[in-house]
């Protein structure tokens, strides 16, 4: 049984940066705006549906993921005008049910566009990295650095640049932030604008590695709100520690329990962490102001 | 003053237009035959469902022009009501209450296996509702009186498969099987218990469901127990994933698939050279009898391409066998009255169904049915080049 312990971390690392690249977008725009955007899985499925359809149409893969990043951006912004915006003052309550309509309408949308058989995108770094003890495809190191790596971006932007500033200062109060001058219209605008790149970017490369359909991103959003939960709502370096913590637990459940239980043990964990560290296993506790 | 005239007209061809309407569905009535249909047109098992749709719709196109149903005197129309169950059991429950509602006592469908015991009951509790299966392969559907299956049961997939396995002598077999699959995971147990009696050992079993994305971890199990074939029960979509995962983890053995798969979708998730050598245990397809020659297969092939610019389905030969199926007994039955037609149907034997294009294997006294269930041999194909071919010889 040990012997297949190295590849099984390998597993757990590989598809726990698949929800960690998922969860950094939307805790971003959970911990700042306070929306739980569930259209989020669908802004993944129209990055990957893009990358698709330009592929498809002869364009170059990474050429592809640029032009699909951009227009799930321009949709995300558009979905944050159109639905999130007027209901700005509204209660969490209302925001949920606008996020999950948005959701459907997206998925019949492309239902429509796209029709609902499954398809992959070939992929661009095809071969495998075979070592004693485990092998992973090169393309699974790529997705595994890109997370590192969109993680690094979004801390660079939040810590070393004034908009970062900006939109700390909005999470964390947004009242203070307003009356000392930040535009809140703006960084409204700009948190959207990452989350919805980090959507969009996630479905667009993770289209070579998973079918793309209407309803793909049901699943990873689900786990991206549980990562949210574990690693704590608005801590970016907790969402990647929380969705590498999630895969490695699913993919343990299910090579060394039973693969009936990978679920079960998903929420197994969600219940504990709920139940014994609400604030989230690398999150703060902070006053309800 | 002016608009009087005007006024008088739209009244006018209003009330010709309510007579019409009134009288209308009453002379064609008289001479149309209704059967309902229940397949996933939308949703994620399209790709199944709307070739069966389209082939039950040539079907009866041949047989209007043919001079329809005959029964007594007078010749049916028949004309085909369409319900979309998404595949989903809900949905499907929806559809056949809407169909039944529209007066379709003859139904054909459906394929999902989730779909197929949802509707059950509301069948049964209905005699004068016929329903001829022609997808779901789930056991315990039929009942010999009301519910008829012309597809295989899932127990000739499971036939196909052992005769392979045996041919081949595995010595280790593993087994990978989509959880929600009621027809796979109600024969599961047998099909095991089948392969280890004759020396198959089952080494492993592990599970996934329709959607999943990651695979890494039962195959990291199965690989490492290095069994001589992997056994994939499920859909094309997570087939493919599967596959590759498998090789990607260092899997050298036999990859099995035990599922309808067009090519058209098994290309869009896996290249033709992740596939090559792939074999698949099911009853011969409808591509299969195209490939053979078979002159009916290639006839429905050249009405679906005329009449909805599309390709041959899998289980398109089955959805057009059903409506044929249908004729005979209603014409064996000489009335339209369901019982005389349920009871035909107990009584139909293979020759009675001329233009079936599948090869169903007698029962008991030539008969059709045995307990509402056709005999249907199973098949093994193997994939070359850009799809599945049939594999003659088990052994090689």
């Amino acid at each position: 049984m040990l012997d297949m312990l190295p590849q099984q971390l390998v597993n757990g690392l590989t598809l726990g940066s698949t929800y960690a690249l998922i969860a950094l977008g939307l805790t971003l725009v959970f911990g700042v705006l306070l929306i739980p955007n569930f259209a989020h899985g669908e802004l993944y499925m129209l990055g990957a549906f893009s990358t698709y359809a330009l592929v498809g149409a002869g364009v170059n893969f990474w050429l592809a993921v640029v032009i699909a990043t951009v227009i799930v951006i321009a949709l995300g912004v558009v979905l944050d005008r159109l639905v999130f915006q007027p209901l700005d003052h509204s209660s969490s309550l209302s925001l949920m049910i606008a996020a999950l309509a948005a959701s459907i309408i997206l998925q019949q949308t492309a239902t429509i566009i796209w029709g609902s058989e499954p398809r992959t995108t070939p992929s661009p770094i095809p071969g495998v990295l075979r070592m004693a003890g485990f092998s992973i495809a090169y393309f699974q190191i790529f997705v595994i650095a890109l997370t590192l790596a969109a993680w690094g971006g979004v801390w660079l932007v939040l810590n070393r640049s004034r908009l970062g500033l900006a939109i700390r200062a909005v999470a964390q109060n947004k009242g203070a932030a307003q009356l000392m001058g930040i535009e809140l219209r703006d960084v409204r605008l700009a948190t959207f604008a990452i989350g919805a790149l980090l959507g969009g970017l996630g479905g667009a490369i993770l289209s070579a590695n998973f079918p793309v359909y209407p309803t793909m991103g049901i699943n990873p959003v689900l786990k991206a709100f549980v990562v949210l939960v574990l690693g704590g709502i608005g801590n970016l370096w907790g969402a990647i520690l929380g969705g590498l913590l999630l895969g490695i637990v699913e993919v343990m459940v299910a090579g060394y329990i039973s693969s009936q239980l990978q679920d079960v043990g998903t929420f197994m964990i969600l219940v504990l962490v709920l139940l014994l560290r609400p604030q989230g296993l690398f999150g703060r506790v902070v006053l309800e102001r | 003053m002016i608009k009087t005239p005007k006024l008088a007209a739209n009244l006018l061809f209003g009330l010709a237009a309510a007579t019409a309407s009134m009288t209308a569905p009453a002379i064609a009535q008289a001479a149309d035959l209704v059967i309902g249909e229940i397949h996933p047109i939308t949703g994620p098992a399209a790709f199944y469902g709307l070739p069966e749709s389209q082939a039950i719709k040539a079907a009866a196109d041949e047989i209007n022009t043919a001079g329809g149903v005959k029964v007594g005197g007078t010749s049916y129309q028949i004309v085909i009501k369409t319900a979309d169950d998404q595949a989903s059991p809900t949905v499907g429950v929806a559809a056949l209450r809407k169909l039944l509602g529209e007066g379709a006592k003859f139904i054909i469908g459906p394929i999902a296996s989730g779909v197929a015991p949802a509707l059950k009951p509301i069948i049964e509790s209905r005699p004068d509702v016929i329903q001829l299966i022609d997808g779901s392969i789930a056991d315990g559907l039929t009942n010999g009186k009301t519910i008829f299956r012309n597809q295989a049961s899932v127990q000739a997939y499971n036939d196909a498969l052992t005769r392979l396995t045996k041919a081949r002598a595995y010595p280790t077999v593993a087994v990978m099987t989509d959880r929600f699959h009621a027809g796979f995971m109600g024969s599961q147990k047998t099909l095991v218990d089948a392969l280890d009696a004759q020396g198959n050992k089952v080494v492993a079993q592990e599970y996934h469901k329709l959607n999943d994305t990651d695979f890494s971890a039962q195959l990291t199990k199965i690989a490492s127990m290095k069994p001589s074939a992997l056994v994939l029960r499920g859909y094309p979509a997570e087939g493919a994933l599967i596959t590759k995962t498998a090789r990607q983890l260092g899997y050298q053995g036999q990859v099995i698939w035990e599922f309808v798969s067009p090519p058209s979708t098994v290309l869009k998730n896996i290249s033709p050279a992740e596939m090559e050598g792939v074999l698949n245990a099911i009853p011969p397809t409808s591509q299969d009898y195209v490939a053979l020659g078979n002159e009916k297969a290639l006839k429905l092939e050249a009405r679906l391409k005329k009449m909805f610019n599309a390709e041959i389905g899998e289980l398109s030969t089955l959805s057009y066998d059903a409506v044929y199926i249908f004729k005979a007994a209603i014409e064996k039955a000489g009335t339209l009255d369901s019982a005389a037609v349920a009871k035909a149907f107990t009584q139909l034997k293979t020759t009675d169904v001329p233009m079936a294009i599948n090869p169903y294997v007698p029962g008991k006294d030539n008969l059709l049915f045995t307990d509402g269930q056709v005999g249907l041999p199973g098949g093994v194909q193997i994939w070359k080049g850009n799809g599945w071919q049939p594999l003659a010889d088990l052994k090689h």
